[in-house]
């Protein structure tokens, strides 16, 4: 496991060189610049509610097929770090870059030429799992995925598969849900559009023995690349303490925020 | 399909799926509708066409309307909110999509509310009508001004503290025109009097608002 990285206060610095699209190369990358499926960086982020200061200069990176662990204490602002990846908050300050390969239009699964993705795709792209995401109470585990497949454009059969293969029963409404059964909805949720990026904020909270397996395994698939996904995937994972890592994941970064 | 109308009509569809089953706006809407149409019609009894209902009952129709609507319609984003939906609704689905899918949802219960009050309302108060195809087309163009400002102030004021006061000071100024041009033209329509100008400038209000309401509805609705 790598050693955290404590994001400290620190003063504005000149941007990353290695930013994508920001290097005085931007645009002139050789074969050997080729990178394959997406990366995620950011650099100083820096988010403040009123006179509270929750992100101090937080900076980190994730590739294609590897895990970036954020840990810290309760209030240290992991969630407004993943709200603010997601583009669910704007930060106040510093840089977001994401970009994936689409490849299906250029036929590889390069990102040499992929553009950086604005909030408004990358809200659209990413998978995301939080406590504070909720889905219709009122409508059945069923109802609800498929009413996102359309919104998604994804065939209506992948809802009842994740289902099934997440133990959950698809007729039962959403709000009949124990705790457990609706984070297991969530990571369905989230996996339902097979996402490239998957933004984690506490993903194994009040899940059983069984079901934390059965999600550990589909992240490991997700990062593997998934058979009929786009290739493979990456994630970002906020946890409150140091979460049992799986030998199966690839970390590439860990980032400690300060409470 | 083109994928932004299967979304708009899957928000549509979705808010239908759930009302049906929390029943939450229609419960509103019926009981507000109702008591405010009986207390009307007892309070003034049969007033006939004459000269004094021809020019109060077109009010009294679009205060029952307004109250009935301004109690229901805001809970389309409002809820959203509430029970932390909104979410994944922003994650998932694009922002034109959500204002016209809930747009569409509250324009069918205007419309439903209309088909509902508006004969109840007549045969009440005992009001015949002079030109029932302007009085038609002054419920529905009336209706949609209503849905319309109720989403746009809806979408405003969900994600606001005091979402009350909010509601009540951004109503005036956006559902006073409307009013008065549809109360005119139901009192035109209730005289037999041709108002084709009002309609033309009603109609003109209802664009106006939905078009406004569509290109500010990103900034209002995202980040």
């Amino acid at each position: 496991m790598p050693s955290p990285r404590p994001a400290t206060p620190a003063p504005e610095v000149a941007r990353d060189p290695a930013a994508p699209g920001t290097g005085p190369d931007a645009g002139a990358r050789t074969q050997a610049d080729r990178r394959p499926g997406a990366d995620l960086r950011f650099h100083q982020v820096r988010r403040r509610f009123g006179r509270l200061t929750v992100l101090r200069g937080v900076s980190g990176q994730v590739e294609a097929g590897r895990v970036m662990v954020v840990t810290g204490a309760n209030g240290s602002g992991k969630s407004t770090l993943l709200r603010c990846l997601a583009g669910l908050l704007l930060p106040d300050a510093g840089e977001i870059a994401y970009r994936e390969a689409d490849a299906a239009a250029s036929g590889t699964d390069d990102l040499t030429d992929s553009p950086l993705l604005d909030a408004g795709e990358r809200r659209r792209r990413i998978g995301y799992v939080a406590p504070d995401l909720a889905l219709y109470e009122e409508l059945t585990t069923e109802e609800n995925l498929a009413f996102f497949s359309r919104l998604r454009g994804v065939p209506r059969e992948r809802g009842p598969a994740l289902l099934q293969r997440l133990d959950l029963p698809l007729d039962r409404p959403a709000g009949a849900l124990s705790s457990g059964m609706r984070q297991k909805l969530r990571w369905a949720w989230a996996l339902l559009h097979r996402p490239r990026l998957l933004l984690l904020d506490e993903p194994f909270q009040n899940l059983d023995a069984r079901g934390e397996g059965v999600v550990r395994e589909m992240l490991a698939a997700h990062l593997a690349g998934e058979p009929g996904g786009a290739g493979p995937g990456l994630a970002v994972l906020a946890q409150p303490v140091d979460v049992e890592f799986d030998p199966r994941w690839e970390v590439a970064d860990h980032v400690q925020l300060a409470g | 399909m083109s994928n932004w109308l299967a979304e708009t009509l899957a928000v549509f569809a979705k808010d239908w799926k759930s009302e049906a089953r929390n029943l939450y706006a229609l419960n509103t809407l019926a009981l507000f509708a109702i008591t405010t149409l009986v207390l009307v019609s007892v309070g003034l009894g049969p007033m006939g066409v004459d000269a004094a209902g021809a020019q109060v009952l077109p009010f009294l129709l679009w205060i029952v309307l307004l109250f009935a609507t301004s109690a229901g319609l805001p809970r389309a984003f409002v809820q959203e909110e509430e029970t932390h939906t909104a979410t994944a609704l922003r994650l998932a689905a694009r922002p034109s999509a959500v204002f016209w899918g809930k747009l569409a949802f509250s324009l069918s219960l205007t419309w439903g509310l209309e088909i509902l009050v508006a004969p109840l309302f007549l045969a009440m108060v005992q009001l015949d009508v002079a030109a029932p195809g302007q009085f038609i087309a002054a419920l529905a163009a009336g209706g949609f001004g209503l849905a319309a400002a109720s989403t746009v102030i809806a979408a405003i004021i969900a994600q606001a503290r005091g979402r009350s006061t909010l509601f009540a000071v951004l109503s005036f100024p956006i559902l006073i025109p409307l009013l008065l041009l549809v109360v005119e033209l139901t009192r035109d329509a209730v005289g037999g009097f041709d108002s084709g100008a009002v309609l033309r400038q009603l109609l003109l209000y209802d664009g106006t608002v939905a078009v406004a309401g569509a290109m500010l509805f990103p900034a209002i609705w995202n980040p």
